[in-house]
This record gives C-alpha cells, sequence and structure tokens, in this order.
C-alpha cells in the first residue's frame, strides 16, 4: 500500500496492512500556544469561526506532521446547539457550560435546526473545507459528543451523576434517549461533510463511574449508536478505563482512544484483536512537563506494544511545547 | 442502642437518603447521643465509604448520595450538637482554584470532611489568589485545600502558596492540594504540606495535621 498519511490512518483504524510506519493521529485536540502562533489563529476564534478552525486543525498536519486533521478542540460544539449558555473562553481558557438547562431532567428539545445552529455549522463547515485541502492525503477526523457526555452539559455532572446513585435509572435513561438523536445526527453530518471517521467522546470514565454503571446504563445506547452510525468511529473515554476495555469492544467501535494509566501491552493483548487502539502518551507528566525524550520513550512504547495510532491520551494542555508533540511524530517515523 | 447506630452507619453507606432522617430519629429517641451517632455513625460510614471508594468498589454516584445521606442526617443533629457546645475538628477553607471551574472532586472532598467532623468554609470555584490570602486572614482556617482539574491551572496552587508567605500567614496555615493533575511529586515542588489522591486520602491527610 502507499504510505500516505490517510492510508496509514484508515489501514490502521481498520486493522489493515501497517505500511511504513504507525501514523500519528489525535482523536483530541492538539491545539497549543506554540501551534496558535505559528497558524496565526487562537482561541476562542478557533471555536466560533469555520475558517480559523480548519487552519488551526490544518497546522496539527502541516506544522506537527500529524497524519491527521481534526477540527473540533473543545466538548462544546453541540451543547451550544442544544441551548447551552457556552462560555467559549479565551487563549488560555477552554469553553465551558455557564448553566444546566435540565437540571431538572425535564424533556430535552433537540431543535429541528440543531445541524444549522452556529456552533454545528462552524464545525461542518470546517469539515468541509480540510476535505477540501487535505482530502485524501490527511485522515480528516470529527468529533461528537455521545448522550452521556451531553447529559453532562444538559443536567450538570454532579446532579447527572447524584441520580445514577439514588436510582433514579427512567430519569436518566430519560435523558440519553432523548439526546441520542443529537449524537447521531451531528455523526451523520460530519461523515457528509467530510471527515473520513468521527470520534464518539463519552465520558462514562473509570475517575467518575463504574464498569457496572457502563454496562447497565450506556452500552445498550453504544451498541445502538455504532449500529445507526454507518461510517467508522472512534471511542473516547479518558480516564483509568481498564476494567471496561472489553465492553468497549463489545459496543461495536472500530477503535478506542485511550490514556497512559491503562498499559498499551495489556490494552493490546486484551482487546487488540477486535478493535484497534489509538494513544496514550501521557499529558500532564511528559506532553506537557517532560523532555522529548520522554515523549519519544512512550510513544515507542505504544508502539512495540502494538498499538495501531500513536497520540497524546487526551486533549493536550494549552501550554504543551511544540517541541514534545513533534516527539510523537519522530517516533512514529522510526518505523515499527 | 448498637443497633440504631449500625443501622445508621449501614444507611450512609449504602446511600439510604430516604430512610436516614427516620433512622436518626428513632437513634435519638432510643437513647443515642448525637456524638456518638456522629462519631460511630456517621463518621464511621462515610470512612468506609471512602475505603470503598479508594478500591475501586463504589465509584461518584454512590459516594454522592452516601454524602447526601450523611448530610441530611447532621442537619438533625447539629442543632442538638451546637447547644451542648461540642468541639469541631478544625476550620478548613476549601476551593478550586482561579480559572478552574470543575469542582466535583472539591465537593466529594468537602463532604467526606464534614462527615469527619471539620467545619468546612466551601468558597466554590475559580478563587483567585487575593481572594484567598483574605479569606484566610479573615477566617484563620487551621487548613487551607486547593482543588484543581485541569493542568493549566495547576500553577495557581504555587501562587497561592507564595502569596500566603509574602502575606506572613503561611506559618499558621497547612495547605493540602489534590486533583486529578496534581500528585505528591508536584505538591512538594510547590511548598504544599500535603497531597490527597481522593477524598478519603485527603481526610486523611487533614486528620494528620489537628
Amino acid at each position: 500500500m502507499k504510505s500516505s498519511s490517510h492510508n496509514l490512518v484508515m489501514s490502521a483504524l481498520y486493522g489493515g496492512r501497517r505500511g511504513e510506519r504507525p501514523p500519528a493521529v489525535n482523536p483530541t485536540s492538539i491545539a497549543c500556544h506554540e501551534l496558535m502562533d505559528a497558524a496565526g489563529v487562537s482561541f476562542p476564534a478557533a471555536h466560533l469561526d469555520a475558517a480559523a478552525m480548519a487552519e488551526l486543525a490544518l497546522a496539527g498536519h502541516e506544522i506537527t506532521g500529524f497524519d491527521t486533521v481534526m477540527p473540533e478542540f473543545s466538548v462544546d460544539q453541540e451543547v451550544a446547539a442544544l441551548g447551552a449558555d457556552v462560555d467559549w473562553g479565551d487563549r488560555n481558557r477552554m469553553p465551558d457550560t455557564k448553566s444546566f438547562l435540565y437540571a431538572d431532567f425535564s424533556d430535552v428539545v433537540v431543535p429541528d435546526d440543531f445541524l444549522e445552529r452556529p456552533s454545528m455549522r462552524v464545525l461542518l463547515d470546517a469539515l468541509a473545507i480540510l476535505r477540501r485541502h487535505v482530502g485524501g492525503r490527511a485522515a480528516v477526523i470529527g468529533k461528537v459528543m455521545g448522550p452521556w457526555t451531553l447529559s453532562y452539559h444538559m443536567a450538570g455532572t454532579q446532579n447527572f451523576l447524584l441520580q445514577i446513585g439514588m436510582g433514579e435509572k427512567d430519569r436518566v435513561r430519560k435523558m440519553l434517549d432523548q439526546l441520542m438523536p443529537a449524537t447521531i445526527a451531528s455523526a451523520k453530518a460530519q461523515f457528509r461533510a467530510g471527515a473520513d471517521v468521527v470520534v464518539l467522546a463519552d465520558h462514562a470514565t473509570g475517575n467518575l463511574v463504574g464498569a457496572y454503571h457502563y454496562e447497565d446504563l450506556l452500552l445498550p445506547y453504544h451498541k445502538i449508536l455504532t449500529a445507526e452510525i454507518e461510517g467508522p468511529l472512534i471511542l473516547h473515554v479518558c480516564g483509568n478505563c481498564s476494567d471496561r476495555l472489553e465492553l468497549f469492544a463489545e459496543a461495536g467501535f472500530d477503535a478506542y482512544h485511550f490514556e497512559w494509566v491503562v498499559d498499551a501491552r495489556s490494552a493490546v493483548e486484551r482487546v487488540g484483536g477486535r478493535m484497534s487502539l489509538v494513544g496514550n502518551v501521557n499529558n500532564t507528566q511528559t506532553l506537557y512537563q517532560g523532555t522529548p525524550e520522554d515523549v519519544y520513550r512512550q510513544a515507542r512504547y505504544a508502539i512495540a506494544a502494538g498499538v495501531q495510532m500513536i497520540g497524546p491520551e487526551c486533549a493536550i494542555p494549552l501550554a504543551t511545547p511544540l517541541e514534545n508533540l513533534k516527539a510523537i511524530v519522530a517516533a512514529v517515523h522510526q518505523g515499527y | 442502642m448498637a443497633d440504631h447506630i449500625e443501622t445508621i452507619k449501614a444507611a450512609v453507606v449504602n446511600g439510604a437518603h430516604k430512610e436516614i432522617e427516620d433512622l436518626v430519629r428513632k437513634a435519638l429517641d432510643g437513647g443515642s447521643g448525637p456524638e456518638q451517632i456522629i462519631d460511630a455513625a456517621m463518621i464511621a460510614g462515610m470512612d468506609e465509604v471512602g475505603r470503598k471508594f479508594s478500591q475501586n468498589i463504589i465509584f461518584v454516584p454512590e459516594m454522592l448520595v452516601a454524602a447526601l445521606t450523611m448530610k441530611k442526617g447532621l442537619d438533625l443533629i447539629k442543632p442538638l450538637l451546637k447547644s451542648e457546645n461540642v468541639e469541631s475538628k478544625g476550620t478548613i477553607v476549601m476551593c478550586t482554584v482561579k480559572g478552574d471551574v470543575h469542582d466535583i472532586g472539591k465537593n466529594l472532598v468537602v463532604m467526606m470532611l464534614e462527615g469527619a467532623g471539620f467545619d468546612v468554609v466551601n468558597l466554590g470555584v475559580d478563587q483567585s489568589v487575593e481572594t484567598l490570602v483574605a479569606k484566610v486572614r479573615e477566617i484563620k482556617p487551621a487548613i487551607l485545600g486547593l482543588s484543581a482539574l485541569l493542568t493549566t491551572t495547576m500553577p495557581e496552587m504555587r501562587r497561592v502558596i507564595e502569596a500566603l508567605e509574602a502575606g506572613g500567614l503561611r506559618k499558621n496555615v497547612k495547605v493540602m492540594v489534590g486533583g486529578a493533575p496534581v500528585d505528591a511529586d508536584f505538591a512538594g515542588k510547590i511548598g504544599a504540606d500535603g497531597y490527597g489522591k481522593d477524598a478519603a486520602e485527603a481526610v486523611a491527610v487533614a486528620r494528620s495535621f489537628i
């Protein structure tokens, strides 16, 4: 096969031929201050303007050397379109939801013009721009929030988790039921706009809930999502999810984006045959506070372990040094 | 009497928030003292909850509902305590640092500390260095607890400690830090007195200071 960025990513995604080297992939944001400066685009413009969003995503490929372009830098594009009051932050601060529309678990309304609302339009237009610029060259990655993460933003995370603790399963399921159409609509629209693959971020993380919560409350929805959304999906759940890897594979995702705290060798051994893995260079200690050599070593460990796509474990800290990000690219260019 | 205490402890551990008030009333009617209910049932129950959380047997949803259960019980008992002039185990000021609005972890620590008998002043989220210095000067807590979820806000913790030193307040207050990106190494580097990897550890650290 030709070892173009696009081919390497797509083949690795399906566990296919390996080509000359593993791809450097970012299912979540690799925007950092140095990259913003190099691209001449900063936050919050890159959340709010399609051209700025595409420009910053493109810098991840053209300046940093990743094999992917991924334009959604926050977790707020869908929730803003669902009516949440989002503070889009600034150069030093990621966006955040300011108020919770459905804290009382009343009926959630997905607006008819959901995909035409400004925050969704920006994302879809940015994907289309990226497709026109690098389609078939680099892999274009979209990103959608799953119903669990949307619920955090609609009801408030603590409130949502408390309902689970109180055994209010009907309330929880009703909210997931009502938000799932937004996830499906957004994912399908992102494929139509030009995404080669979509990341589905749904933070049922081991830092908050147990594998038994995931299996009981979210796995059934993930099975529906993977069946309904035809294109390839990478699941992103950060934190320590060592106890639920098999459940993620059972849900039918094509790949799972995981953190350093989950050992790469063990992950490959347990689920590598059922889905591809992407990750898992540590953010806080290594990418942010470590040296390029530290980053390189972790990336090589993941490659040696059989992780098909190499990248940061999660959205990187904004002050991450660009040379540390480039060390991931250097590691994959060493080949297998 | 011991039965009442064990039942209340189990209710806290299991998050029986609908039953707790009845159980506490029955215990009081049956002759259990408020301190006994707090120490042997509530605090012991929350210690058990903290242990199970640390061991990944339960997670945040169960912890939240256990804390809610404890709070409902405490609200009934607290008025009785004031009248008997029971001493607090110490005052702790808690918050997330400037720029950080993620407060579930901090809230869990607050709940566990209250469950352990501390007086907690919860300042909420996004607290600036200047506000914290002023609050420490005003409240004179034994402990200041700082939380950060983001790598971008971690450096604020160091700034708070430096400002407390500059303001001549540092020697009178222990500073403990926590949050997902924080570790013991970082806590040591910025001159904090203690670090807890989770809410249960934070209680142990606070107890060690008093």
